[in-house]
Order: structure tokens, then C-alpha cells, then sequence
């Protein structure tokens, strides 16, 4: 599992989009802050409470929900940074970069108090949300360096320290897990990794030249609006597919796990939430249609990579459409994914285990995860090259200059066990940005949102005999939609420094109805330079 | 037959006990277990620094910059012979990386980042004298993302110009544990180099040296080719410059260096490396220098490959 990784999805989309409109207006960056009426902001309160309570109406009916990702997002112009710097110094040049470098900390505290559970890792079961009062944190350090290599071409390396503490070994959540930036098989002595490596090449086709803003993993140039774009290398496949929703980044906006992308798209990963494989891209104008294959690991939700690329692989399609209702852009698209993997479908290890009751969980000696229930069946004894598909949509329109929602919802087949994400089925996420220029703070950002998970009947019923998975499994289970709201305000303070506090509310911990609810309570220090 | 009944308990105590005996750890079991270490010694220049090892000191100029991608092959960096017994065992046998390396120049002043990046460590296990050995295995597949004993420096050069016949200056590193010691790609404790730094240019021929300290708390003594604590760095090259295609020209010469522990000053603990090296450098504003060089030990101890190859790509520049 990965988690973390995806992080950086900043704010590119808002920023670029901050600029676009300034230019129009005939304003800077700072300009366009001021350039809002009060008019402009009694309409702009007017469409927020509008969308608030379509939002609500959609939490209450359970229906959509969503999710972040991305990848890291240009800093605005005027932002502070070290290019930026270089650059008012008149030794580097922005808008047309030949390299760049920018970094991040981040730091992120969460505590839980204890909650109601009737049971707990019942008959030797092991992925229980323990019911005590915990804490977990994270640090993350981060450092993105790019290069110019030729015409078109661009290479990204990206180093990362990160060192955590999750909550009950990261057990017990489905798509609610409190921090995106968690890692499965993380420690709190400090790890440093390479988080991507990878070669960019684009080949321009023409129309409009489109600015790129520089930022962490994206060098300040201009691209044809039509355009070839093939990557290689090493990264996260969030960086390219299902970038976060107005490309905030994750360090800036919501916490929880299942805002980063679909929590029912399982991408193939690396216990970290990285891959190696290739990408190509054909942009036209406001459309956008991509293909990706990518590695997956080698056991399910570990580190080590399985290479043969032609034998077990992750494929994805997504095509992209951006858009403007009312002079508000918008953007909309559609996702699916298609894995070859070494995985266990949760009806063959039933069927093992109903076959010889000897096939349980306990005597299993292939790859496990070291439950002791002997009266539960066990994906060990299923696992063969199986498929795992699943399709989603996504959605995200501007209501206001500084105001956007989103939404997100996948359908993934649920037959066979998670192998690199989340436990999740299905999943669905509707979620409101606002930044605070309304109050004269235009680099804070607040948002509310909700993430619904679901998992399959088959994976329910797995579940219930005792099967545990790559992170959920209390031993029983009484089935039910795991639910999280997540609320936060990102202050910003010193240009460059975020302080965040968040509230969870998690209904259902590991779709098991009979224990939760949970609340997680956490605060963010985030700097960038 | 009563009378038997002690006899029985007799025999039952000895059965036990010669199965418990039985039972009890082995020798083998009993061996000590080697933790492993930073096997790598071929410590690279910053990027920009021209030569593999030594540093051409050739920083000048407004802001600059320079970024390096090195790779390379060594084998048998660590092959331990039992004192006693003279059985050699190649604990590391293989070693492929990759680096990359980025650096910011200013002036004479110069600090840059160095990521070592394993890409197949391998070797053989086994047992010499009291050591049971375990050899990494460590490639692309099992350790995707490693990043071993990574560093960051700063150089600066104090006397001399550019392409004058001496310059001198001086260096200094810190390097970060990264990576595990079981694979043999990292000590697992914080070290420094400091280094004084020499470097010329004389008609068509210029030349570099270094002598240094490691700092290195990693001290396992006793255990045969295992660090020894800090060591004594030093190094020399030189080569001759030869017309390339316009725009550019070729660098050819050799480079020596190695290490040596203080505990056992150039006694024991000390290996040193051959590397005979060319380039291809790019004269401009913003130069492009393609590296190979080729190496075989002078005095093979721990890090120091029987033979090696290395390849490198430099991009450097200033405004």
C-alpha cells in the first residue's frame, strides 16, 4: 500500500487556472485576489450554500463520493521558492526552465480516542482497528528535481525520507485511513527511497501554446495544446492518472486517505504506492486520452516489483475532458483499469477452505498475513493470475473563483482480494474546496468532504468466515458502507508554512457496522520551499 | 523385575539427555554473524568535478550547475580470506549502481547532492573460521527504490584559477545511513569525508590528488574485512588533453586511489584501485562530458573490486 506517495497534486489546476483569469482581467496574480466584488462574493456565497446543500443531499443519500491524488503542482507565480528567488535574482529563468528543484516537509499527528467495539481480531484474526486510544504521525521529507534533457524532453528524480507510526499497524480501514501519507511496512526510524526517476517526452502537434507553470515534478515551459506526451521510468501512476481534484496538494488539503484517488482503484504499486512502466498521452485541445501499464509488486501490498510486464501488469485508460459552465472551468473524467495479478479470489479460498476445512488460515505456508483464526479461509490457498477491473468517473467544477466541489465514484469487480490500495469494492467521494480569499487569507484552504466505501458480497461474506486481507478482517463482520467525513483548515503562516487541524468522522471501520465509530482528530505542519 | 525400574529411569535420563544434546545448537549455529556494511569505496567527485574520484576544481563563474548519472560494474569488491586457513570467500561478488548526482556552483564555492542507487548487489554465503557470512541479494525486483548512504557535500577551491597550473582546495561530506546493512550498501551509522583537494593544468596535461579522512564509526575489527573505523583517504591522476571534434575534446589517464584504516596504517586494512579513465568534454557555456573508465585492484581488500567499469554523463554549466 502506498498511500503516501501521491502527494503532491498541488494546486496547479487552481493556480494555473488563478492566472488564466488574471491575465483576462487584465491583473496579476495578486490583482485577481482583489478583483473579487461584493457582488461577486454575495453570488459566490449564494452558489456555495447552493452546492453545500446538494453536497449534504448527496452524504445523506449515500450515494457519490470521491477521491485526491495527483501529483505535485506548480507553485504559483510569486509564490516563495528557491526558483522563484533564482529567478528575481535574474539567474534562472521561470517561465522556460532547463531544471528546477523545489522540496517539502511535512509533518502530521493524529490521535483517536478510544470507540465502542463489541470485538476485536475475534478468533485469532488480525486486522482489527484496535479500540484503544492511539497515535500515529508521519514526517515526510521531499526533495523534486528536474531536468532539461533535450527538445521535448524532461527527466524527474525525486529522492524521499519519510518516517511513521500508524494507527494498529495499519489495520482495520478501508479507504478512511486517517493519513494519505502512510505506508505499508513503514517504520519510524526514518527510511530514504526514491520515490520516482523517470523520463517525460513530449512531441507538440500544434493549436495553442499552453503555459505550464514550474513546480515540483514540472519544469516552467509552454506545451502545444495538441500534443504526444510518452513517460517512462519510475513513479506513482497518480501522477498522470486521476490527478487531484483542482490539483490541490494532498500536504495542503484533505488527509484522508480516500480523497486521494478512487479508493476503489486498486493501481498497481509497490508497498509505497510507486511503479515502473510507460505512459503515453495524446492531448487535443480540452480533450485528453491516456494508456498506462505499470508493474505490480510481487505479493500483495509488499515491496519488492514483479517485472515481467507481459505476464502481470496494471492497465489503465482515461480520457479527460475540460470545460466551462458559466465561465467556470470544469473538468470531467473517466477511468478504468484493468490488472493481471498473483491474486486469491475471495470465492476460490472459500471454496478451499468449505473443501478441507485443513485449507484455513493458519496452515497456509505461501505468502500470508499471519492470522490465526483456524476456523477461517485464507487467500493464500487462492492465489493464481487473476483480473481485477474496474471503471470510475470524475468530476470537479469551479462554482466561484476560489471555490470548486468535486466527486468521484468507482465500481471495481470485488472478486478477488486488494492488492496494492485499499480493501475497497466500490467507492464514491463528494468534497467542497474553498480558499480563503473571501477572508483575506487567499493562500488558506478549508474543504469538507465525504467518502464512502463499499465492499463486494462475496468480499463481505470472505470477511465474516473469519478471512482476513491485505487490511481489514475483525474475525465477523456485520456488512455495512464504511463512511468518513473529513473537514479541515490549512492556515497559512510565513508564505511558505501550512498548519492544518482536520476532524475524521469514521462510521463503520472496515465495513463492519457491529464497531465505530471513529474519530481522529489531527494536525499538519507543512512547509515547501 | 522391580529391580529394573531405576535402571529404566536411568537409561530413560540418558536417552534424554543425549537428546537434548543432540538438539544443542551447532557449532555453525553458534557462529557469529557478520552485520554487514558499506562495501562500496568508490567514493565519485561532485558532479562537475571532471575526473571519476578527483576533482579538476574548476568551479567558477555566476551561478552554476551541474548534474551526473553514473553507473558501473564491480566485481569481487569483497572477498575475505580466513587468516587461518586461507579459504577465500566472496561475500560480495557483484555490485552494479547507479548515480545521480546534481550540484550548485557559486564563485569557488560548490554543494551538491549524491544518490547512490544499488541496482544488483550479490554474492556467496558461508563460514569462515568463527563468521558465518550471509550475502546480499539485492536487485531492481526485491529493493525497487533503495537509496544507499546517500550525501551531501560542499567543496570550494581556495587558491589557483581556473586552468592555472595549481589549485588547491578543499572538501567536505556528510554521508547519511540509507539502505541496510545486510545488503552490504550501507553502515547503517552517519560518516564525513573532509578532504584537501589539488588539482592543475599544464599545456596538454593536467593532473588532480586528494588526501582526506573518513570519519567512520563503524569499527567490527575482529571480523575478518570488516570496517576498522576511520580511514585515511588518498588519491592522485593525471592525464592528457587531446583535440576532440570541433567543440569538443578528450581527456585521457589514469586515476589511483583507495583508503586505509587508521588501526592499520597501510599495514592491514587497505585497498587501492587502479582506474585507467577517458572523457569526452564539450567546450562551451554549457558542456556535456561523457566518462568510461576501467579498473583493477592494486590491493584488493574490503571495497576494493578485483575489477571494475564505470560510465558517466556529465551536464554542466554557469552563467
Amino acid at each position: 500500500m502506498h498511500f503516501r506517495s501521491l502527494i503532491l497534486a498541488v494546486t496547479r489546476y487552481v493556480y494555473r487556472r488563478e492566472r488564466r483569469a488574471a491575465v483576462s482581467d487584465g491583473y496579476g496574480c495578486d490583482g485577481s485576489d482583489r478583483s473579487l466584488g461584493r457582488a461577486n462574493l454575495v453570488s459566490l456565497f449564494n452558489r456555495a450554500r447552493s452546492v453545500m446543500l446538494v453536497l449534504t443531499s448527496c452524504l445523506l443519500a449515500s450515494s457519490l463520493a470521491s477521491a485526491q491524488n495527483g501529483t505535485p503542482a506548480p507553485r504559483p507565480e510569486g509564490e516563495d521558492s528557491l526558483m522563484q528567488v533564482l529567478t528575481d535574482k535574474g539567474l534562472h529563468d521561470i517561465e522556460n526552465e532547463s531544471w528546477n528543484a523545489y522540496g517539502q516537509f511535512t509533518y502530521i499527528s493524529s490521535w483517536k480516542p478510544s470507540f465502542d467495539a463489541p470485538y476485536t481480531n475475534l478468533n485469532g484474526s488480525i486486522n482489527s482497528l484496535l479500540p484503544t486510544a492511539e497515535r500515529s504521525f508521519t514526517g515526510t521529507a521531499t526533495l523534486y528535481l528536474g531536468l532539461r534533457l533535450w527538445k521535448g524532453a524532461e527527466a524527474y528524480l525525486v529522492p524521499e525520507l519519510i518516517s511513521e507510526q500508524p494507527f494498529s499497524q495499519l489495520r482495520g480501514l478501508g479507504g478512511a485511513i486517517q493519513n494519505f501519507e502512510l505506508q505499508k511496512g513503514g517504520a519510524s526510524v526514518p527510511q530514504v527511497y526514491r520515490s520516482r526517476l523517470f523520463l517525460k517526452q513530449t512531441i507538440g502537434l500544434g493549436g495553442k501554446s499552453d503555459v505550464e507553470e514550474s513546480g515540483p515534478l514540472q519544469l516552467g515551459t509552454h506545451y502545444d495544446s495538441r500534443r504526444l506526451v510518452f513517460v517512462a521510468g519510475n513513479f506513482t501512476i497518480l501522477d498522470f492518472f486521476d490527478t487531484n481534484a483542482f490539483d490541490i496538494d494532498p500536504r495542503q488539503g484533505f488527509l484522508s486517505l480516500g480523497f486521494m484517488t478512487y479508493a476503489a482503484y486498486d493501481f498497481a504499486s509497490d508497498a509505497r504506492g510507486y511503479s515502473y512502466g510507460g505512459i503515453g498521452e495524446f492531448h487535443w485541445d480540452d480533450w485528453a486520452v491516456r494508456y498506462g501499464r505499470i508493474t505490480p509488486p510481487k505479493q500483495p501490498n509488499q515491496l519488492p516489483v514483479d517485472f515481467r510486464l507481459l505476464k502481470y501488469y496494471g492497465d489503465q485508460v482515461e480520457v479527460e475532458h475540460k470545460h466551462t459552465i458559466h465561465e467556470q472551468e470544469g473538468m470531467i473524467r473517466v477511468l478504468g483499469y484493468r490488472n493481471r495479478e498473483n491474486m486469491g479470489r475471495f470465492s476460490d479460498a472459500i471454496a478451499a477452505f468449505d473443501a478441507n476445512p485443513q485449507e484455513n488460515a493458519t496452515t497456509c505456508t505461501g505468502f500470508n498475513y499471519g492470522s490465526q483464526n483456524a476456523g477461517a479461509p485464507d487467500l493464500c490457498w487462492a492465489r493464481k493470475p487473476n483480473i481485477k477491473e474496474g471503471i470510475g468517473a470524475f468530476a470537479e467544477q469551479y462554482i466561484g473563483h476560489d471555490i470548486g466541489v468535486f466527486a468521484r465514484g468507482m465500481y471495481s469487480d470485488g472478486k478477488t482480494e486488494v492488492y496494492a490500495y485499499t480493501s475497497t469494492d466500490r467507492s464514491a467521494t463528494v468534497g467542497v474546496l474553498a480558499k480563503g480569499s473571501v477572508w483575506s487569507r487567499s493562500k488558506d484552504l478549508t474543504g469538507i468532504g465525504g467518502n464512502l466505501g463499499w465492499i463486494s458480497n462475496i468480499h463481505a461474506k470472505y470477511l465474516g468466515m473469519g478471512g482476513v486481507d491485505g487490511f481489514i478482517g475483525d474475525g465477523a463482520i456485520t456488512a455495512g458502507s464504511e463512511r468518513s467525513l473529513d473537514m479541515f483548515y490549512s492556515a497559512n503562516l510565513g508564505k511558505v508554512y501550512w498548519l492544518t487541524g482536520d476532524y475524521q468522522h469514521i462510521t463503520n471501520p472496515g465495513f463492519n457496522a457491529a464497531r465505530g465509530p471513529v474519530n481522529v482528530f489531527t494536525v499538519r505542519v507543512h512547509g515547501e520551499f | 523385575m522391580a529391580s529394573f525400574k531405576p535402571h529404566r529411569s536411568c537409561v530413560r535420563v540418558l536417552l534424554a539427555a543425549l537428546a537434548l544434546l543432540s538438539f544443542r545448537p551447532l557449532p555453525a549455529d553458534a557462529q557469529q554473524q557478520p552485520a554487514g556494511f558499506a562495501v562500496e569505496r568508490f567514493y565519485q567527485s561532485a558532479p562537475g568535478g571532471g575526473w571519476f574520484i578527483m576533482d579538476d576544481l574548476d568551479i567558477s563563474g555566476r551561478l552554476g550547475g551541474a548534474i551526473s548519472i553514473t553507473s558501473g560494474y564491480a566485481r569481487n569488491p569483497l572477498v575475505i580470506t580466513d587468516p587461518d586457513s586461507k579459504q577465500k570467500l566472496a561475500v560480495v561478488s557483484q555490485e552494479a549502481f547507479l548515480d545521480i548526482g546534481g550540484a550548485v556552483t557559486y564563485h569557488r564555492f560548490r554543494a551538491y547532492l549524491d544518490l547512490p542507487m544499488p541496482l544488483s548487489v550479490t554474492g556467496t554465503s558461508g563460514t569462515l573460521g568463527p563468521y558465518q557470512f550471509t550475502a546480499p541479494s539485492v536487485n531492481l525486483g526485491t529493493t525497487p527504490d533503495t537509496v544507499s548512504d546517500f550525501r551531501i557535500g560542499v567543496d570550494t577551491r581556495l587558491l589557483g584559477e581556473p586552468g592555472s597550473l595549481l589549485r588547491l582546495g578543499a572538501g567536505a561530506q556528510v554521508i547519511f545511513p540509507s539502505g541496510n546493512r545486510s545488503d552490504y550498501v550501507s553502515d547503517a551509522r552517519y560518516r564525513a569525508m573532509f578532504r584537501f583537494l589539488a588539482a592543475g593544468d599544464a599545456g596538454a596535461y593536467s593532473y588532480a590528488g586528494q588526501l582526506g579522512v573518513h570519519v567512520r564509526p563503524l569499527n567490527d575489527a575482529p571480523v575478518p574485512g570488516s570496517p576498522n573505523g576511520s580511514e585515511f583517504l588518498y588519491g592522485i591522476s593525471g592525464g592528457r588533453r587531446f583535440a576532440g571534434p570541433t567543440g569538443w575534446r578528450f581527456v585521457a589517464g589514469p586515476e589511483i586511489y583507495g583508503e586505509t584504516a587508521f588501526h592499520q596504517f597501510f599495514s592491514g586494512e587497505t585497498g587501492t584501485e587502479a582506474l585507467l579513465t577517458g572523457r569526452l568534454e564539450q567546450i562551451g557555456e554549457r558542456k556535456l562530458r561523457i566518462k568510461l573508465g576501467v579498473g583493477h585492484a592494486l590491493v584488493q581488500n574490503f571495497g576494493a573490486a578485483q575489477w571494475r567499469v564505470v560510465f558517466g554523463v556529465e551536464l554542466f554549466g554557469h552563467k
